[in-house]
């Protein structure tokens, strides 16, 4: 697990989302990244139920269950500001059981499908992320494989990801910012798709009726 | 007794009469006394008139003795006394009186002696300490003897029993050849599980406690031996249990890896001969039914390891598929070559024995790969009952531990890859398959070379500590009589599954492939090059000075085998040169550079002018090297080297 870096590529003018993707990918074969198979990152939306809540107030909390097909024999759950579990994949068959506390929000499922590279020590995943049956965004993710701790590899990451994203290259995640010497995990990881998947689902509000 | 009052006393006849007879109701009849004439005459026959003063004293003293025992006798007893006795001063109540008398003393002693202590002033009455022993002597006596009654008693029951024992041995041991079913269940009992279902005892032979997931049953019955005729000599080797084995599981069998060259017509496969292998020799003590379980567990183990490279042979998918024919798995490590592993299950029919006259050669069978395999199931079995799979929580399910940590430490791909083993045992079994050929290729294309080619020499150090998967050998390039010089070749090759990797003393590493002309090509093209190292060595040991050196020459007719080498040396003085051009195919050239004025058919020119010139190195001349003498090429460079140097004399 190296420090792993996820942005949104925006879509280009007057090009589809899959051509962007196309562009983007054959820019990396230019590179010399060699294609390594598929890569899937899917998050399920879910909200304390009424009954739970009583007195506390308001809205409750929001939960998210996301999978990663990097880490196949793991579960994700995470809360907005809050901790994430990591846990096997039997935590869908509780989350059925606790069908009483967490209601599945409707229309919530987001994922993110697409072709994984690998560059020497630098591995790439270009997604396109799509709610239902119509695509919503691209999501790019670098990871780089040696090195764990964020603060010294972010200077390489920007480079590399400057080399072929270009002008869209972001800055450095939200993640990295408070702890320097920490070591960097999945947990980190799920956070950044977390955040990328709100993004999105807020940047195109029409289609999509309110999702809390 | 002057003082004393007068004490009335008052006698009583005893008026006892003799009793005659006591009735049955316990009325009594008494003799009647004697009357005066009844008594007189019977003291009369008591007289011996014959005797003298001395009888008459005996008898007097009878008499009256009887007359002193009947105490306060009547009239009668008076006459008696006066009749017999010879003092008259002696009335008849004298000792009554005398008696009485003593009795009257002792009473007023004591009565004194009461009255005196009754004061306590000058005499007390002082208790005897008195030990409580004599009196209690009687019932102590009373006690061991009845405790020595009791302990008899016990003595007598133990020694019944101690001889009913003593007689049940000497019998048992005096039928020791017939022995007891029970006591031979105890013996089987102490070699294999038993269990009792209903009135069968049942027994369990396969490996499943030890962590085997085979489904076959393996359980076999012991049953009782009944049929002995008690008339006739009970035999030897008698037995009064007998195991029933499944008929699946009679006879013996065994596992054949064996390795062909050429692969076979299609229609050949499955026809493998079953070579009915000598049983292996039981211990000498063992009884018959071990001998006969035995045979079946190992049965057992070859099924099951066949049936598991069966199955991996037709899941997993190779480049080259295996073919699992009836009781053969035929797959092919190499082309060209056939590994078929197939199990040979002979049972104790007398049709099958008559078959077995074919005995397969030596070098098709190895033993080895056949050990191993027992060794990998037994591996397997015992993996599903290590520490690493067992304990386990009871959700999880059966497998490695670390691979329940997988989930919730989020492992990727590598690193679950890395806990499992994809290896089945087919794989492994074929991957030793081919090291073991690899190697044994290897090693007879090393010991062809070194036995064709004389010079150089070739020598291989093989390693005693290998893998299953790896060897390794050191071969060392040499010329006889030159190993301290000339030792610039050494190549260590490390033989792998498919591969042979060369590093050589200089630091090349060259990966050869499982062709064995590879391998050859390579050594031929380094004892070439030796030669010309040889020729480097050398020179600098005789001081000649090297010109020019080079291993792969660009000049001269293109070997087919790697490269020819070259090199030239000039002697001390500067006279003569050395040129040695040597080649894996093209073999030795040597040319010797000799001064111009040695050389006769120079044309004269008008150019030189000054003599010096002529000492300069001029043509070359080839020499004929076979006609050479010297036994290896280095000597034969030797020599030429010192016939060329000149000697100062």
């Amino acid at each position: 697990m190296g420090v792993t870096c996820v942005s949104q590529m925006p879509v280009a003018e007057g090009k589809s989302v899959q051509q962007t993707v196309e562009l983007l990918t054959r820019k990396l074969e230019m590179l010399g990244a060699e294609k390594q198979g598929t890569f899937c990152v899917d998050c399920e939306t879910y909200h304390t139920a009424a009954s739970t809540l009583g007195s506390q107030g308001q809205a409750g909390k929001l939960m998210y269950v996301m999978h990663n097909s990097e880490y196949p024999l793991s579960c994700f759950a995470l809360f907005e500001n809050g901790p994430c579990l990591i846990a096997d994949t039997n935590f869908d068959v509780l989350m059925v059981k606790l069908k009483g506390f967490f209601q599945s929000a409707k229309a919530s499922k987001i994922e993110t499908r697409g072709t994984r590279y690998q560059y020497c020590d630098f591995l790439v995943k270009v997604g396109t992320v799509t709610m239902g049956p119509s695509a919503r965004g691209i999501s790019v993710e670098v990871e780089y494989g040696p090195c764990v701790v964020a603060s010294d590899c972010w200077s390489l990451l920007l480079e590399f990801l400057q080399s072929f994203l270009g002008s869209h290259t972001p800055g450095p995640p939200t993640v990295f910012g408070n702890r320097h010497d920490a070591v960097y995990g999945p947990a980190d990881t799920m956070i950044q798709y977390m955040e990328l998947f709100n993004k999105i689902r807020k940047q195109q509000q029409v289609p999509v009726a309110g999702i809390r | 007794m002057s003082g004393v009052r007068a004490v009335r006393i008052s006698i009583e006849s005893a008026c006892e009469k003799q009793v005659q007879e006591v009735g049955l109701d316990g009325t009594e009849t008494y003799l009647q006394p004697l009357s005066m004439s009844q008594n007189l005459a019977r003291l009369a026959q008591r007289i011996d008139f014959s005797q003298g003063s001395g009888s008459e004293e005996d008898e007097a003293a009878g008499p009256d003795g009887d007359a002193q025992d009947w105490a306060g006798a009547g009239a009668e007893q008076d006459d008696e006394e006066g009749l017999v006795k010879f003092q008259p001063s002696l009335w008849p109540w004298d000792s009554v009186r005398n008696n009485l008398r003593s009795a009257l003393t002792e009473m007023c002693v004591l009565y004194d002696v009461l009255s005196i202590v009754r004061d306590k002033k000058f005499m007390t009455l002082d208790p005897v300490s008195q030990d409580a022993l004599p009196p209690k002597q009687s019932p102590q006596t009373l006690q061991l003897i009845s405790k020595k009654k009791s302990l008899a008693g016990a003595a007598q029951i133990l020694l019944k029993g101690a001889e009913r024992l003593t007689k049940s041995v000497t019998e048992n041991q005096e039928n020791k050849l017939q022995r007891d079913f029970n006591s031979e269940l105890l013996r089987l009992r102490q070699h294999w599980k038993l269990r009792k279902v209903g009135d069968k005892i049942l027994g369990d032979l396969s490996y499943r406690s030890a962590g085997s997931l085979f489904p076959h049953h393996g359980t076999f019955e012991v049953i009782k031996n009944t049929d002995i005729d008690l008339d006739k000599k009970i035999p030897e080797d008698y037995c009064p249990l007998d195991v029933q084995i499944p008929s699946d599981l009679e006879g013996s069998a065994y596992i054949k890896v064996s390795i062909q060259k050429q692969a076979p017509d299609i229609g050949d496969l499955g026809t493998v001969n079953l070579f009915k292998r000598p049983l292996p020799k039981s211990k000498p003590g063992s009884p018959h039914w071990q001998t006969k379980l035995e045979a079946a567990q190992n049965v057992l183990l070859c099924k099951e390891i066949f049936a598991q490279l069966s199955r991996e042979a037709v899941q997993i998918k190779s480049q080259i598929p295996h073919i699992v024919v009836k009781n053969q798995i035929i797959s092919q490590p190499f082309p060209s070559l056939q590994l078929s592993i197939s199990l040979c299950h002979s049972s104790n029919d007398k049709k099958s024995q008559k078959c077995a006259t074919e005995k397969p050669g030596p070098e098709d069978h190895l033993y080895v790969l056949e050990h191993n395999l027992h060794l990998l199931i037994r591996e397997f079995h015992k993996q599903t009952l290590s520490s690493i799979v067992m304990p386990h929580p009871a959700s999880a399910p059966f497998g490695h531990k670390r691979m329940r940590l997988s989930g919730p430490q989020a492992f990727d791909k590598n690193e679950i890859n890395s806990i499992q083993s994809t290896e089945g045992l087919l794989e492994k079994i074929i991957k030793q398959a081919k090291h073991i050929f690899l190697r044994s290729r290897t090693a007879a294309t090393i010991d062809s070379l070194a036995s064709r080619i004389e010079d150089p020499q070739i020598q291989a150090h093989w390693s005693n500590i290998n893998d299953v998967y790896e060897s390794s050998v050191k071969v060392l390039i040499t010329s006889q009589g030159y190993e301290q010089i000339c030792k610039s070749i050494q190549l260590q090759l490390n033989i792998g599954v498919e591969q042979v990797r060369v590093v050589h003393r200089d630091g090349r590493v060259i990966t050869l492939s499982h062709q064995e002309q590879e391998l050859q090509d390579f050594l031929l093209s380094q004892m070439s090059q030796h030669q010309v190292h040889a020729v480097q060595q050398l020179a600098k040991v005789m001081g000649w000075q090297v010109l020019s050196f080079s291993n792969h020459v660009g000049l001269g007719p293109i070997e087919s085998i790697g490269n020819a080498s070259a090199i030239t040396v000039a002697s001390p003085s500067g006279d003569y040169a050395i040129s040695v051009r040597n080649g894996p195919e093209s073999g030795s050239k040597i040319m010797v550079q000799f001064p111009r004025n040695q050389c006769k058919d120079l044309p004269k020119s008008d150019v030189l002018q000054d003599s010096k010139w002529s000492h300069l190195r001029g043509p070359f001349k080839e020499v004929q090297w076979n006609k050479m003498e010297g036994r290896n090429f280095v000597y034969k460079m030797e020599l030429l080297m010192s016939a060329l140097s000149p000697c100062l004399l």
